[in-house]
């Protein structure tokens, strides 16, 4: 392939697109004469490699064009694009991703003199082994490393130890936690929904089981359009239900996220700065004009019974089970709502209807259409070119097939944002910033940071077929992540060029999760219970004519009785975590600290401290319940895309100094402490403090300040240990 | 970061935008709603010795978390929009207000004492948009975060007392979110979970003794010397800043405004013990000790589904804690000093829909404001007959934050450069609703 190229190179000299991704690009003829705009790339073999104006590139058969442009294309000169080869070894692919990096370097120095900056020389220097260990478990397990995974790293020998630890880690428990925090947050995954007689529950599983098989990112997007049915018969049906009631903000969600395209403003009016319509908006909704998340009371209302009688079994069978409940001696009134919910839930049905009826709504107020009007569906395009891609190939013949059109669409490789979007927002994972920013809108390609390196990424995260781990391996491998972090400032919307990751905070997950290798040592070994119980008492067939109101009560009482029991094994981790800690409290201020972490710790198979479970935050309740460590941390409350907040506050720093959590760690019984006494003399304990904390040894002057600490008495260890933790350098990535 | 313009007085300069906007850019020929006309005209309401101006020292927005009905609450109607329940008379004394949803049965009684805009009109129909909006008069942007009013208030009239008690503070709600938006980090409010709680860990762990903290704190600053001098960050920076608040936080004699335990069993009784309740008796204790911006959410609005069932709790719990904190700060000297605002991100459709509930609804709603110099009784604006769109003086979100920002006393039409120098102001150029002063 490179010497194809040289040779190539140097038969014909083409200097219009010498220096630029975006070269430019003519009409091509293939042999049966359909044309297409596109700019020439290079040639791979037999195939060529030709780039549309949307920045994907298409790989095909050279024989494929006419005798003209064959010909052409083998005088051409290739463009700055590196072209991957299938079988790519990551190393291979980490250092084209490096070349990007440099030249975007470079690229940016003019401006950055001009801005008053020195100019990049290039990479920032390599991070060394420590910084490296305690970054790469944060990045990709979402936890510091404990003391032995500390030390084992920086004692092995071996050249090639970072690329093992990469790959160990990505198939580790670890990653699939971790990432299972990204997606969360992404998604606005919750398991209290808005609508309260619905959970998330099983949504969440099939997200974390989906993360553990690794499925790849198109089939996972591809199965939450398209799911049907209730959400603990389909998993993925959770996505449409998570914003049932509210299709055109759950499709707004739907293409920023899936799609880096904003068009919520676009949903009440014509976006005031991107080319999008109201108009548009709306035909994109079509896709989803035919589909209801309350299917049976659709399917009842096309038959023409009109509610209440049908507003469903819940109307007709209220008055019996009211009478029922008051019989038995109970009070109706508290448990009412309870019995309403649990059948309500089994109204929440995702599926789709022989009519899409989306209308343009009743305040449509430009010359195109009139309000009301029925729209036809039609996919947005980002350039004129974009309608020849094999996405925008979809046949819809019923509007049943509405939906699974519009999901082919999205999830296509040629979809000409699909694999940029997620290729950004994992780049951004690595590096604190995306290529183009905000993730949620990649208006044009051109105007990032590194348009060439975006380009090249989103083919890349084609070429390894939407395997977020392949994608990931090979950005850890790059030299520029391996770099040490940026220390200089990065003023908010200042393009950032990547000449290493960005320093960044904890998020409130990698925390807590920090905290819980601190006290449990290897935290993946304590899960939430498997079996789901949630899902195993909820169902309910509200459209079998023989229901009746004993058979509601009777399994009503059954879904109680497991929620009760979910609880339990949950540890109390739900609605009355507020009221549990301040027990707690109270019982703190009265009795000694040391006694209580001993017996609390040893509970059940999930250990807990005054009433804190021990696990890690993928493993509790979606999101964590107010007053909790992670929420004062800045977990995002799963309203807004990526809602987390990284700034402090001052709860947050009152937890970290005086809260629950920091007593556990404080207290002779953690984990720390016990490493600790596994070596005798104070400097060797020291050293495994800071080892355990910081994941480095400490400084020829940090082990002086240590041993005036320690000569104070015997509180000296608890001491640096509250005062390592409650350092900057703990809760920042670098 | 005064203009010139700020420096004249205000009179003049209030003559001074009108003139310059009509003489130089020729009124009649800018649109209606053109920035500069709207900053002129509110300029020329708003201002020292205008009505109400400056009136309220303290301000208590009781926030309606997923979208409050308008038409069972503040807009009630006959005919086919009306709700699951019959419109009640308002007490209203002298004013305008005819009547109220047949749920705010409290708040009937005490009609005089607050107003209603029953015009408010919006864009967007998405929860948090259209609370980030109500919270800030902007839409939200991936590229900066606005100020929520506790912090425009810190900006313009300082911090209250320093550090040791919080400017404003957010109940109920473990994020404070937009909060200080681009300002210091330090005007952020300091949110509280869980009022019956309250402020969380504000001692040392049992054991640890003041000399010890002071041990430990010492400690930390010696371990992290190199890295804080390697990464000045504004993140690293602003953590720092964090610690040192806190710290001085924790000494100070103001914490019992946090404490609830305090007042006496019947006016807790007498809040409910709901969230809520105890949210707004927080709000008053913190008003009390001098908290300027208190808010308060409360959610369970987004009522898709069965609006009727859904409708009775949340509907009750909103009027009895209402109508109960007006009473409460009438009786401890606090109604003139202090604004009760309450808001929600949107109004909910006038049409019940197949679920038998109501959708968002952003393009007619109310807001209500009582307190602080504002009239009683009263109702500004209206909506159709069926509460589909707003029939008379129309008020923007933006309007409705300066309406507000101009009861505080902020110079609304002042503005501000954010630290990536683009330009703001209060309520993003809305205009005073003067009319609800008296």
């Amino acid at each position: 392939m490179k010497q194809t190229t040289k040779l190539l190179s140097s038969l014909f000299v083409a200097v219009l697109f010498a220096g630029s991704a975006f070269a430019e690009s003519r009409t091509w003829t293939d042999s049966k004469g359909r044309q297409v705009t596109a700019s020439f790339i290079g040639l791979d073999g037999e195939n060529i490699i030709l780039q549309t104006a949307d920045g994907a590139t298409h790989k095909f058969p050279l024989t494929n064009l006419s005798a003209e442009d064959q010909a052409l294309a083998k005088t051409m000169k290739p463009s700055g694009q590196p072209v991957m080869l299938a079988n790519a070894t990551v190393a291979q692919a980490a250092q084209s991703v490096d070349r990007l990096v440099a030249a975007g370097l470079v690229r940016a120095n003019p401006e950055r003199v001009k801005g008053g900056k020195k100019p990049i020389t290039g990479f920032n220097p390599m991070a060394n082994d420590e910084q490296f260990v305690r970054r790469v478990y944060l990045d990709i397990v979402g936890r510091i490393p404990n003391h032995a995974e500390t030390t084992q790293f920086l004692q092995d020998s071996n050249p090639n130890k970072r690329a093992k630890l990469i790959d160990m880690l990505i198939d580790s428990p670890g990653y699939n936690s971790h990432t299972f925090n990204y997606f969360a947050e992404m998604l606005r995954v919750k398991d209290r929904l808005e609508q309260d007689n619905l959970r998330g529950v099983p949504y969440i599983n099939w997200m974390q089981d989906q993360i553990a098989k690794n499925r790849p990112w198109n089939e996972m997007v591809y199965d939450m359009l398209t799911a049907s049915g209730k959400m603990w018969h389909n998993g993925a049906a959770g996505y449409l239900l998570r914003d049932a009631g509210m299709p055109l903000d759950n499709l707004a969600n739907t293409l920023a996220v899936f799609l880096g395209t904003d068009v919520a403003c676009a949903q009440c009016h014509d976006h005031p700065f991107s080319d999008w319509t109201q108009h548009q908006f709306y035909e994109m909704a079509s896709f989803f004009g035919a589909t209801t998340t309350n299917m049976r009371v659709a399917q009842a209302r096309k038959k023409g019974k009109e509610s209440p009688g049908m507003m469903n079994a819940m109307n007709d069978l209220m008055p019996k089970i009211e009478e029922l409940v008051t019989k038995s001696g109970m009070d109706i009134k508290r448990i009412r709502n309870g019995i309403q919910n649990y059948m309500g839930a089994n109204r929440a049905i995702v599926g789709d209807m022989d009519k899409n009826s989306l209308k343009l709504p009743h305040d449509y107020k430009y010359p195109d259409a009139k309000p009301g009007d029925m729209v036809e569906p039609k996919f947005i395009m980002w350039s004129k070119s974009d309608k020849s891609l094999p996405a925008y190939k979809q046949k819809v013949k019923e509007p049943t097939e509405l939906r699974t059109a519009f999901a082919k669409w999205t999830t296509e490789p040629s979809n000409p944002r699909f694999a940029m979007a997620i290729a950004n927002r994992m780049w951004k994972r690595a590096f604190g910033q995306g290529i183009s920013e905000p993730v949620t809108n990649i208006d044009d390609p051109k105007q990032s940071a590194n348009p060439e390196l975006l380009v090249h990424l989103a083919e890349e995260m084609k070429r390894v077929k939407f395997d977020i781990k392949s994608f990931m391996r090979i950005i850890y491998n790059t030299r520029a992540y391996q770099s040490e972090a940026t220390s200089e400032k990065i003023a908010m919307g200042e393009p950032y060029y990547f000449q290493g990751p960005l320093l960044r905070r904890m998020t409130a997950e990698q925390a807590w999760d920090s905290y819980m290798t601190l006290v449990l040592g290897d935290p993946d070994k304590y899960t939430k219970p498997l079996e789901d119980l949630y899902s195993r008492s909820i169902d309910l067939d509200l459209s079998n004519p023989k229901l009746d109101a004993q058979t509601v009560l009777v399994k009503y009482d059954a879904y109680r009785k497991m929620a009760e029991k979910e609880r339990a094994l949950m540890g109390g981790g739900l609605a009355d975590a507020g009221e549990d800690m301040m027990m707690e409290g109270s019982k703190k201020a009265k009795g000694k600290a040391d006694t209580a972490p001993a017996a609390g710790m040893m509970e059940n198979a999930s250990r807990s401290y005054n009433g804190m479970v021990l696990r890690r935050a993928a493993e509790l309740e979606q999101p964590a319940p107010n007053g909790h460590f992670l929420i004062d941390f800045g977990q995002s409350p799963r309203s807004l895309i990526d809602g987390s907040i990284k700034t402090g506050s001052v709860p947050q720093v009152l937890m970290m100094m005086n809260g629950k959590a920091q007593e556990m760690l404080t207290s002779p019984d953690s984990l720390i402490f016990r490493t600790m006494e596994k070596v005798k003399s104070p400097p060797e304990k020291v050293e495994t403090l800071f080892l355990s904390v910081l994941s480095r040894r400490p400084t020829l002057s940090e082990k002086d300040i240590a041993k005036r600490a320690l000569s104070g008495g015997d509180d000296g260890y608890a001491n640096m240990i509250w005062a390592l933790i409650n350092t900057r350098e703990f809760i920042f990535i670098q | 970061m005064k203009t010139e313009l700020n420096r004249l007085n205000e009179i003049s300069r209030r003559e001074l935008m009108l003139r310059t906007a009509k003489t130089a850019l020729g009124v009649s020929l800018l649109p209606a709603g053109s920035p500069l006309l709207r900053a002129a005209e509110a300029a020329s309401k708003s201002g020292p010795g205008t009505p109400g101006f400056g009136k309220a020292k303290h301000v208590i927005y009781l926030w309606m978390g997923g979208g409050m009905t308008h038409i069972d609450t503040w807009d009630p109607k006959d005919g086919p929009t009306k709700g699951p329940t019959d419109p009640i008379k308002a007490n209203a004394g002298s004013g305008n207000m005819d009547r109220l949803g047949g749920t705010m049965e409290k708040m009937a009684k005490v009609a005089n004492k607050f107003s209603i805009i029953r015009s408010m009109s919006s864009k967007t129909g998405v929860h948090e948009s259209g609370t980030y909006i109500m919270k800030t008069g902007y839409e939200p942007r991936g590229t900066i975060v606005h100020p929520a009013m506790g912090a425009w208030a810190s900006h313009f009239l300082g911090r209250i007392k320093g550090v040791t008690l919080p400017d404003s503070v957010v109940v109920n709600s473990g994020s404070s979110y937009p909060g200080n938006g681009f300002f210091p980090t330090t005007m952020s409010p300091i949110p509280i979970a869980s009022p019956e709680a309250g402020l969380q860990n504000i001692r040392p762990s049992a054991g640890v003794s003041d000399s010890q903290f002071q041990k430990r704190l010492s400690l930390t600053d010696e371990f992290d010397t190199s890295f804080r001098k390697k990464f000045q960050s504004e993140e690293v920076k602003s953590y720092s800043e964090f610690y040192d608040e806190t710290i001085k936080l924790m000494k100070s004699e103001d914490l019992k405004a946090f404490d609830l335990s305090q007042e006496p069993a019947a006016v807790r009784e007498k809040f409910g013990r709901s969230n809520f309740g105890q949210g707004a008796l927080l709000a008053r204790r913190l008003v009390q000790s001098g908290v300027r911006f208190v808010e308060v959410q409360f959610g369970g609005w987004d009522m898709h589904n069965t609006i009727d069932t859904a409708l009775g709790n949340t509907a009750a719990t909103m009027d009895s804690v209402f109508a109960t904190l007006i009473e409460d700060l009438v009786s401890n000297g606090l109604f003139e000093s202090t604004m009760i605002v309450m808001g929600s991100e949107f109004g909910r459709t006038p049409d019940i829909n197949e679920n038998d509930g109501r959708d968002h609804y952003p393009l007619a709603y109310s807001t209500v404001l009582a307190g602080g110099g504002v009239k009683g009784g009263f109702v500004y604006g209206s909506t159709d007959k069926e509460g589909r769109r707003v029939a008379d003086k129309q008020v923007t979100p933006q309007d409705f934050l300066a309406t507000i920002g101009h009861g505080m006393g902020l110079p609304v039409d002042e503005v501000v450069m954010s630290p990536s120098n683009r330009p703001f102001t209060v309520g993003d150029k809305g205009v005073p609703v003067i009319d609800i002063f008296a």
